[in-house]
């Protein structure tokens, strides 16, 4: 049998798992919901009084990046459910590709399916809670797609492990939220800078170090999927 | 037929057994009282080396994970899953110690601050690693997916503490070069003891925790050959 290409390997299952998204807009739905009502709670939650005295620009970082880390949690969770339902986890290791590639194609798929997720969630969130950003939005889609690939690259790894042992989401957060430390830090620094209306460059360590982070569980994950996929 | 205790281990008991008392003799009659934080200063003769031996079994941690890969051999996985348990049991002296202390010097128990929240991430992290472990529905699996976050809970670790000092620092610094108010010789020479005393518990406590782990290898090998 020919041996496919890594990158069309990538290509071909980050597709597969689009197109499933796209036809039962299972894991997506799910998750954006979700980062509805952890909006809806937050406010229950602080809204009231202390929140009152909180300017938005103080607020909607903390917010958002709280309902975009669960979200993607429950997103990513669903995504791997369906695999390990299926049980074609085992079917993709047996597929004639390069493992990575299916790692990569993976996490291809669950960052645009984050990006979706985010393109609803931030302009909510800026209008529940009244910020303003005061134009500054190619920089807050860089600092975005930033945080967000370093979250896809952790979840996509942590994902299918936590899939192998069939543990949902309570695994998962457990695994992915306290080891993403370092991405929800730069993601909440610089994007409570961009609403106080400081610019990128006020923040470019922070961006540093989330790209940094993102790329080194990129390549991490790249060398130890095929043990996790292994049967 | 190995025997179950080896003499290394058995010299490595006897010393430990010396070394816990000369070290409770240094922390608390041999180290003087120090001046602004009083008695209480002396936990950190425990609390520090509590720390280096988490950082030591991490190290240990992420070697045998990336080896058992490679080779493939359980004999690292028991070592793996030894510094894991060993790590997790001095995290959690580290976090239960270190408010005792913040108690009376800072006046709060605890505080968001680099080493508390990287320590507290480590002891998580952890967790999950042995829960993953224990979920899993084979050996070997179980022993893959460890591996695998032992790698990634040691490239972890390192960057979460530098992140969360970016984002504010309160950790006394002791070790930090030139730092005028550095330790009284005594005080070095009490912490340099506790440090070696915990070293000996803690290479005693990997090392029995791995025989342990090799026997029920073994153990479970044996039985799954009589099933045949």
């Amino acid at each position: 049998m020919k041996r496919v290409s890594f990158s069309r390997a990538t290509w071909l299952v980050a597709q597969k798992d689009l197109q499933l998204e796209w036809r039962t807009f299972d894991a997506l739905a799910a998750s954006v919901v979700f980062s509805i009502v952890v909006l809806l709670v937050f406010q229950f939650a602080v809204g009231g009084g202390p929140a009152r005295q909180l300017s938005a620009d103080a607020l909607v970082p903390g917010v958002l990046w709280l309902a975009i880390s669960f979200s993607a949690v429950v997103g990513i969770a669903r995504s791997m459910d369906v695999e390990r339902h299926g049980d074609t986890l085992a079917g993709l290791f047996r597929a004639p590709i390069d493992r990575s590639a299916i790692y990569a194609g993976k996490l291809i798929a669950n960052g645009i399916r984050l990006a979706l997720l985010e393109v609803v969630l931030v302009p909510l969130a800026m209008v529940f809670f009244n910020a303003d950003l005061g134009g500054a939005w190619l920089e807050l889609i860089l600092v975005l797609a930033i945080c967000s690939f370093g979250l896809s690259a952790l979840g996509t790894l942590f994902g299918a492990i936590v899939s192998r042992v069939g543990r949902g989401e309570a695994l998962l957060s457990t695994l992915l939220l306290p080891a993403s430390t370092p991405l929800l830090l730069a993601g909440v620094s610089a994007t409570g800078a961009l609403f106080r209306g400081q610019s990128l460059t006020s923040v470019s360590r922070w961006l540093g170090l989330a790209a940094g982070f993102g790329l080194l569980y990129f390549f991490l994950a790249l060398a130890t999927f095929e043990y996790v996929l292994e049967e | 037929m190995q025997r179950i205790v080896s003499r290394l281990d058995a010299l490595l008991l006897i010393l430990t057994i010396g070394a816990i008392p000369t070290a409770l003799w240094a922390a608390f009659l041999y180290a003087p009282t120090e001046q602004t934080m009083g008695a209480v200063q002396r936990i950190f003769y425990f609390h520090v080396p509590f720390a280096v031996m988490a950082y030591f079994s991490v190290v240990v941690l992420l070697g045998s994970s990336i080896v058992y890969l490679s080779k493939r051999n359980l004999a690292w996985d028991d070592l793996s899953r030894a510094a894991t348990e060993v790590c997790l049991l001095f995290c959690t002296l580290v976090l239960i110690t270190g408010p005792i202390w913040a108690k009376p010097a800072w006046g709060t128990w605890w505080t968001w601050e680099a080493r508390l929240i990287s320590t507290l991430v480590l002891e998580i992290l952890l967790i999950a690693a042995l829960m993953v472990r224990r979920y899993a529905d084979n050996r070997d699996l179980g022993a893959r997916l460890a591996a695998v976050i032992g790698i990634t809970i040691a490239a972890d670790v390192y960057v979460v503490h530098k992140a969360v000092e970016w984002w504010r620092g309160m950790h006394p610094e002791v070790f930090k070069a030139g730092n005028p108010r550095s330790l009284e010789p005594r005080m070095t020479a009490a912490l340099l003891i506790c440090m070696g005393a915990m070293f000996l518990l803690c290479t005693l406590l990997i090392r029995l925790r791995y025989r342990m782990g090799r026997i029920e290898t073994r153990g479970e090998a044996l039985r799954l050959e009589n099933l045949d």
